[in-house]
């Protein structure tokens, strides 16, 4: 095989790794959004956070695998409380909720600037074995990200279709008056997608860490790209963002191979206009409610 | 409406006075909050008037800024000339993006606005050949020719009038706008925009409309404010730029065209003072913009006005 098409492969396999972790953060996004009417423009900072706090247990907890369980407790912990005291009474009201969220990325990432520090910091790989294909040694890491991201991803889908609490969630995107005029407690709804939402993005977060760069900007570039996702697949719509993640990412790590990273992020968001031009609710968004 | 008015007059006499009283160091906060007044009245145009809650802004006020600072640098244009360049900048981006964004829904406007000026910040970032990405470009400001004089916007007290000119004159244009038939429209869409269209408006063209203007303005105080810093940098395009003009105007009052000034004073007061104590300024700036959407969305002039109402 000649050489560039390996490395089109390999670029390919990454983005799609990639891939598969803006899924998770993205699908949080969406049914936040799906649920609750909330663009949370904090998203990118639980994700963040996610990370940061991954980074910090690893020494302490000493193994990653319980940093990975322990990490999105604690920010269930965390976002349970902003979503009861401070984003329900604008729940519906988008540019309000965007706002409001916007604030509480400020907080969260000064509370990171201030406690970890303004350095991005490498952490090291938690699983340092790497597999030969096609003739290259590849990092199992990565290849584990992918699997335990597949893991959780199906592990969301059995949960939003298969258990019963999962059709409540369902319902109440459809039609939030109508789920709670048939007797479904919508509170314990919102709250509870919130945290599933907040929690996806912190996996995300502790998941990415070992291949990226710890800092407490770090969350800026993903929520861009995980509103692109979004917007893309369109709002609300779990089988668009699905789609559009794995889709937008593999073409950007194809088009790492021609282009700057900010050309990339360039030419996806020309995608996004151009999209945007012919379906104003993106690819898969329905009417809105 | 009468109220709203002898406050603007009332205000823009004040800052005439208070030119020529205050010492330097505060009156170069005053300037800023004159500049910033601008472009917080021009976002009211937008949010408090037509209900289109960009987050977008920034792209503006950078565009302006850039326009001003280029024009004099590779043009060798006047300061007023490079004003108008600044102005055009946020006119034209306004209408490039005003076709893709105004005819989305609420939702989708204000994340497309977002993502959009977050590509422009990071495009604004790598074209270090035109931008100067990070680092800035600084020019030299040329002095306004009269005829029978030169004024440089070195000396301060120049500055502090010519910002405070157009400071007059955008609230002149904008007072009138909203005066107009074309502002009664505006105030339909912002009540009930599927009302307006069955009364045969055409509400997307409308909505372009106010978001051109409140753009311009955008561009025109980006202008403004490279032209006194004499500097303009990729900085200007960042997410902050996007989330102060809808803080300016929530503190202050939405739709009230001057309110938003209170909010500019606060929050350049806010920022003078705590910034220089607190590292972590941002902090208490999200906490601040929590407690503004608990306590009052009318904002402080809203409140008084509603308080006076009855």
């Amino acid at each position: 095989m000649p050489e560039w098409v390996v490395d089109v492969l390999f670029l390919l396999m990454n983005g799609l790794i990639w891939g598969l972790i803006i899924a998770l953060i993205s699908l949080g996004l969406s049914l936040i959004f799906g649920v609750m009417g909330i663009v949370n423009m904090a998203h990118g900072d639980l994700y963040m956070l996610g990370a940061i706090l991954g980074f910090s247990l690893y020494p302490i907890v000493g193994n990653f695998w319980l940093a990975l369980i322990i990490v999105p407790v604690i920010i269930a912990v965390i976002a349970g409380p902003i979503e009861r005291y401070v984003l329900r009474p604008y729940e519906g009201y988008h540019s309000v909720t965007m706002i409001a969220t916007v604030a509480i990325s400020f907080i969260i990432q000064q509370i990171g600037l201030a406690t970890y520090g303004g350095i991005p910091k490498k952490m090291p790989d938690p699983w340092p074995i790497s597999f030969s294909i096609l003739g290259v040694s590849y990092p199992g890491y990565r290849l584990l990200i992918a699997a335990i991201s597949v893991l959780i991803l199906v592990a969301v889908w059995l949960f939003l279709y298969r258990t019963s609490f999962g059709i409540l969630i369902r319902a109440s995107i459809q039609d939030k008056q109508m789920a709670s005029a048939m007797g479904i407690d919508v509170n314990k709804v919102l709250i509870s997608t919130f945290v599933l939402g907040s929690v996806l993005a912190a996996i995300g977060g502790v998941l990415a860490a070992p291949v990226t760069q710890v800092s407490y900007l770090m969350g800026n570039d993903v929520a861009l790209l995980a509103f692109i996702v979004v917007i893309i697949g369109g709002l609300g719509s779990l089988e668009g963002t699905l789609i559009a993640a794995l889709g937008l990412c593999s073409l950007e790590g194809v088009m790492a191979f021609v282009l700057t990273p900010t050309q990339s992020k360039a030419a996806i968001f020309v995608i996004m206009v151009i999209i945007l031009m012919i379906r104003p609710r993106g690819l898969f968004g329905g009417k809105e409610r | 409406m009468t109220h709203r008015r002898t406050f603007a007059l009332g205000s823009l006499a004040v800052f005439a006075v208070l030119g020529l009283l205050l010492p330097s160091g505060i009156r170069s906060l005053v300037i800023q909050i004159m500049i910033f007044s601008v472009f917080a009245m021009g976002y009211d145009v937008s949010l408090g008037f037509t209900n289109q809650c960009s987050l977008g802004h920034s792209i503006f006020f950078g565009a302006g800024a850039y326009g001003a600072i280029l024009t004099i640098m590779h043009l060798k244009a006047g300061p007023v000339l490079s004003l108008f360049a600044g102005l055009g900048a946020g006119f034209f981006f306004a209408i490039v993006l005003g076709i893709v964004c105004v005819r989305l829904s609420e939702a989708y406007f204000v994340i497309v606005t977002a993502i959009i000026s977050a590509v422009f910040h990071l495009l604004a970032m790598d074209l270090t050949w035109l931008t100067g990405g990070d680092d800035g470009l600084s020019a030299t400001i040329p002095p306004i020719s009269l005829g029978f004089a030169k004024l440089s916007l070195y000396n301060p007290l120049v500055n502090y009038y010519f910002v405070l000119l157009f400071l007059a004159l955008s609230y002149l244009f904008l007072e009138r706008v909203i005066k107009a038939p074309l502002g009664k429209i505006f105030i339909a869409i912002r009540e009930n925009e599927k009302r307006t269209q069955f009364l045969g408006y055409n509400v997307l063209g409308y909505k372009l409309i106010a978001f051109v203007i409140s753009a311009s303005l955008g561009g025109l105080s980006g202008a403004l404010y490279a032209l006194t810093l004499r500097y303009a940098s990729a900085d200007y395009f960042s997410f902050y730029w996007s989330v102060l003009p809808v803080v300016w105007c929530l503190v202050g009052g939405l739709g009230t065209l001057a309110g938003p000034w209170i909010g500019v004073a606060i929050m350049s007061l806010f920022q003078y003072y705590v910034s220089a104590w607190f590292t972590y300024y941002l902090l208490l700036f999200g906490i601040l913009v929590l407690i503004v959407l608990k306590v009052s969305r009318k904002g402080i002039l809203g409140y008084l006005l509603a308080k006076g109402a009855k």
